[in-house]
């Protein structure tokens, strides 16, 4: 039987077209603005003016400054540990909702209240640390109340400490969140099968619990390095200039038309952003949890 | 000349190191209903889907009415499709379900006429009263009539069946198996029904082709396929044969029963000799068999409505069957744990050989 | 078995972590209530008042206090959340549908797209005022520049809720209308997104929400326009009084009322997605 009409296969242009919008739209909008901070980190800057003139200047100016170089090594210093603070702050929570309440509904509803306080703006909550931490604030009250000091603790509000606090309240929800989907995944067979070999808790964490709750940390841990590494408000309002951040002076520097210093610590913050990401995710294949 | 409404020239499918149709082809006429039998993984719905267009096959030529259809997409072949979880739609009821291509696809027809032409539709598959009511509203044998009847209010000249009576409890199946082959008759549609109960299979096609690991192995008529299967892996699928390894050399084949006459051997990679369950014949251990005789204790019997399947055991712990139609009068009754002597007419054995005479 | 012993002390511990988290909302509802024009934001209450409530509405008498600019803020901010909402969710769509089939260049596209919530808003605030700046010349407001950076933040979240709906989505009903006659378009229209709706909202709702309370963007990438968080961030460094948690308070409530009617319209939708499931449970 003879063949009638040989068909061919079509190009199929709807990926393409799909996928369009999105692309052009992060290639003008994200990647556009991060080169060309890099970019201006390289212009001429003169007190008023800037002009594209390729220079080392702006890069020798922060290099040769103990205050900015110094702000480089806070703003690790506090990254690193407010990483650690939420992970212990968060984990046990996470350990109590994913692993040992059976009910379903109850881990959901014990979620939600903690996505609840999200919903109050969030430099709001940030100003709502001040009359908690300061001299007469509501922590002293009431440790004085219950008796247990004597005098008001100073050094709740605008130092370090204050920042690191209120960091950690704000961002430890991001650290409960995937560490509880983690281990609510873990299947209790296996912890019922080592307890039935004689392991003790102790080992069962460290060998079973920590290992696959990992991949939920990891991400939590991104999740917070995101954002404490672009941190500039909680610094802003709670340590009473004290504190700076690499984003604290980018933003000091753009209100006063620094433009190539602040693309300066803007690269030195992509360049840090990046090894931290790439590194946590040399950790976990994350598409494999996907 | 009968003309060919569907035609499949060389397909083959792969999924990675899978090969899922190897170079399949076949022929299907005009209102003709084909099943298309085979184990899991055999490639059955692989092929189903194929045809219907959901895949492209990586090689080879598909053919509708004429017309190279390979690369033409799903929704231009008019070709039904009527899956095995019916896929309805959830949030439209029965009557817009049915309509549905009537009133979306390639020829929108006025909504007065969608209606009429969906109720005529809905009288055929029987849900006549049902039109109004929500898809989670209905049970699994109405679901099963929506999904027909949304795919036959197109009139498509072939419907493909993905295992559409799987998901349905056995009463139900024999009755829907019964409805089916009525309105296709009715309609003079070609069905190509996938399955993988032989007994559907049979029952349903008036061809019946037999699938495995990609490959078509067999097609004939019901009754030829059932009596004569062309290999061992079909004669096994098949449910129906007892299957004995052994050896066959000229003219005779020597197994667990002892060395008898073979009149003619099918060509196939092993030696086998196959006997249906229906031809085997039960006699008291004490009896001097003529031909292949076979010692086997008495373990159980099983009622299978039309038929009794009796399972004896042998001494090696082989497991043979005799099936005993109630048509051809009373059963007799075996004692458990009793040796009896097996035996049958090796004029009505199948045999395959390596070396075939 | 340890459990018994474990149990109550995490729980116990839980206890102690929710009121970390509620800690400062209670602190600064309590204060909102303080008396004013002389209370200050701070402990103790001199005594207990709506006043700030009023003075948030213009309500009271003028002080030395001046009202929070809020006014315009806040239609700005809920006019940039809108729009914000509407592009990313179509982009998460789009793109989320496109991820269903295999392609080349695949983990490139989902790693740019994920990008935009990596990067913080320092970065691209910063980086999309010195483009519009000192490149392209234009103005920043919050309907270009800041409506663009609003968008690159969103739309990963957008994104990927859509991609983990789309993932559970059972093909057959897409392929069932195919084999009718229906064209991709259309069953996409009336198959597919009716389908997908409730995952529709949650990515709505995160975007907006997303949107609103955006600051980092904003401050860089807004010019002189100001949304509610730059209105809030202005009386940072100035004084601080109870009108602006008295102003928390409020919002959170209009949160929660938000939330309800996403929860009212979410078990609306999600009845429909149910009758699917009902077709695996074949009665």
């Amino acid at each position: 039987m003879s063949d009638a009409t040989v068909s061919v296969p079509r190009k199929d242009w709807t990926t393409r077209l799909l996928l369009l919008p999105g692309v052009i739209w992060m290639a003008l909008f994200l990647i556009t603005p991060i080169l060309m901070i890099v970019y201006v980190s390289f212009w001429t800057q003169t007190t008023f003016n800037i002009s594209p003139d390729p220079t080392l200047d702006s890069w020798k100016q922060f290099f040769s400054s103990t205050t900015y170089v110094g702000s480089l090594w806070t703003t690790i210093r506090i990254w690193l540990i407010v990483l650690a603070t939420t992970f212990i702050v968060g984990y046990p929570t996470a350990l109590f909702v994913g692993l040992l309440v059976k009910s379903k509904t109850l881990a959901t509803v014990l979620l939600v209240i903690c996505v609840i306080p999200f919903w109050t703006s969030f430099l709001i909550r940030v100003l709502a640390w001040r009359p908690m931490l300061g001299k007469e604030g509501a922590i002293n009250i009431i440790l004085q109340k219950l008796g247990i000091i004597q005098q008001p603790i100073e050094v709740l509000l605008f130092t370090e400490l204050s920042v690191i606090i209120g960091m950690t309240q704000i961002y430890c929800v991001f650290m409960v969140g995937p560490i509880a989907f983690m281990l609510a995944r873990i299947d209790r067979n296996i912890i019922e099968a080592a307890r039935d070999l004689g392991a003790g808790f102790g080992r069962i964490f460290w060998k079973i619990i920590l290992p696959l709750s990992l991949p939920g940390v990891v991400v939590g841990a991104i999740f917070v390095s995101v954002m404490v590494l672009g941190e500039f408000a909680t610094s802003g309002a709670l340590s009473g200039r004290k504190v700076n951040l690499l984003g604290n002076i980018i933003v000091t520097q753009v209100g006063s038309l620094k433009w190539a210093m602040a693309s300066v610590v803007g690269v030195i913050l992509t360049v840090v952003m990046g090894i931290v990401i790439a590194g946590f995710l040399r950790i976990v294949d994350l598409k494999r949890e996907l | 000349m009968e003309t060919a409404v569907f035609r499949l020239k060389g397909v083959t499918k792969r999924y990675g190191d899978l090969v899922a149709l190897d170079n399949v082809a076949l022929n299907v006429r005009e209102n003709e209903y084909v099943s298309f039998l085979g184990p899991s993984g055999s490639g059955k719905t692989t092929l189903l889907r194929v045809i219907a267009g959901f895949e492209t096959p990586d090689s080879g030529r598909v053919f509708f009415q004429g017309q190279d259809i390979t690369h033409v997409p799903a929704h231009e072949r008019a070709i039904g499709f009527v899956f095995q979880n019916f896929a309805l739609f959830p949030h439209l009821t029965v009557i817009q379900n049915v309509g549905f291509g009537l009133t979306y696809g390639k020829q929108p027809l006025p909504a007065a006429e969608v209606d009429k032409r969906a109720r005529e539709v809905i009288e055929m598959v029987g849900l006549t009263g049902m039109e109004d009511r929500g898809v989670d509203q209905i049970s699994g044998g109405q679901r099963q009539r929506v999904a027909l009847a949304r795919t036959l209010a197109m009139q498509p000249k072939l419907v493909l069946l993905d295992e559409p009576l799987g998901a349905l409890d056995a009463n139900l199946r024999g009755r829907m198996r019964n409805e089916l082959r009525a309105i296709r008759e009715r309609l003079g549609v070609t069905f190509l029904h996938v399955t993988g109960s032989e007994n559907e299979a049979l029952a349903m096609g008036d061809r019946v082709v037999v699938l495995d690991r990609g490959r078509i192995i067999q097609t004939g008529a019901a009754d030829d396929v059932y009596s004569a299967p062309a290999s061992p892996d079909v004669a096994h699928f098949l449910n129906r044969f007892n299957l004995f390894d052994g050896k066959l050399t000229a003219g005779k084949f020597t197994g667990p029963f002892g060395t008898v006459p073979v009149l003619a051997a099918r060509k196939s990679d092993r030696d086998v000799y196959a006997v249906r369950y229906d031809r085997m014949r039960v006699m008291p251990a004490s009896t001097v068999a003529h031909g292949p005789a076979l010692k086997a204790a008495f373990v159980a019997s099983e009622y299978l409505g039309s038929s009794i399947m009796n399972f004896f055991e042998t001494g090696d712990g082989h497991v043979v069957e005799m099936e005993h139609h109630l048509s051809l009068g009373a059963p007799d009754i075996y004692q458990p744990k009793q040796d009896y002597l097996l035996t049958w007419n090796p004029d009505q054995a199948i045999v395959f050989g390596r070396e075939p005479r | 078995m340890e459990s018994r012993v474990l149990k109550p002390i995490l729980a116990v511990y839980v206890g102690a972590f929710l009121l970390f988290l509620y800690g400062p909302f209670v602190v600064l509802t309590i204060i909102s209530f303080q008396q004013g024009p002389v209370g200050g934001p701070q402990f103790p209450i001199i005594e207990w008042s709506t006043y700030w409530y009023r003075h948030l509405f213009g309500l009271v008498p003028p002080s030395r206090i001046a009202p929070l600019p809020l006014g315009d803020a806040l239609v700005r901010s809920m006019a940039l959340a809108f729009m914000t909402m509407i592009t990313s969710t179509v982009l998460g769509v789009m793109a989320a549908q496109a991820f269903r089939k295999r392609f080349k260049g695949a983990n490139i596209v989902f790693y740019l797209i994920v990008l935009g919530m990596m990067v913080p808003g320092v970065l691209t605030g910063l980086g999309t005022s010195l483009l519009a700046n000192n490149i392209i010349g234009i103005e920043r407001h919050w309907y270009t520049t800041a409506f663009a950076t609003h968008v690159v933040y969103t739309f990963p979240f957008a994104f990927l809720v859509m991609l983990a709906i789309l993932n559970r989505f059972d093909a057959s009903v897409e392929e069932a209308a195919w084999s009718l006659g229906v064209s991709p378009i259309t069953t996409f229209r009336r198959v597919t997104f009716p389908l997908i709706f409730p995952g529709v909202l949650s990515a709505m709702l995160f975007a907006f929400t997303l949107s609103l309370d955006e600051f980092p963007r904003t401050l860089f990438a807004s010019g002189s326009d100001q949304t509610l968080p730059l209105a809030i961030y202005g009386t940072f460094s100035v004084e601080i009084h109870p009108n602006i948690f008295a102003f928390g308070v409020l919002t959170t409530l209009f949160s929660f009322a938000l939330l309800s009617v996403y929860g009212i319209l979410m078990a609306l939708s999600v009845r429909r997605a149910r009758k699917m499931a009902m077709q695996e449970d074949i009665t």
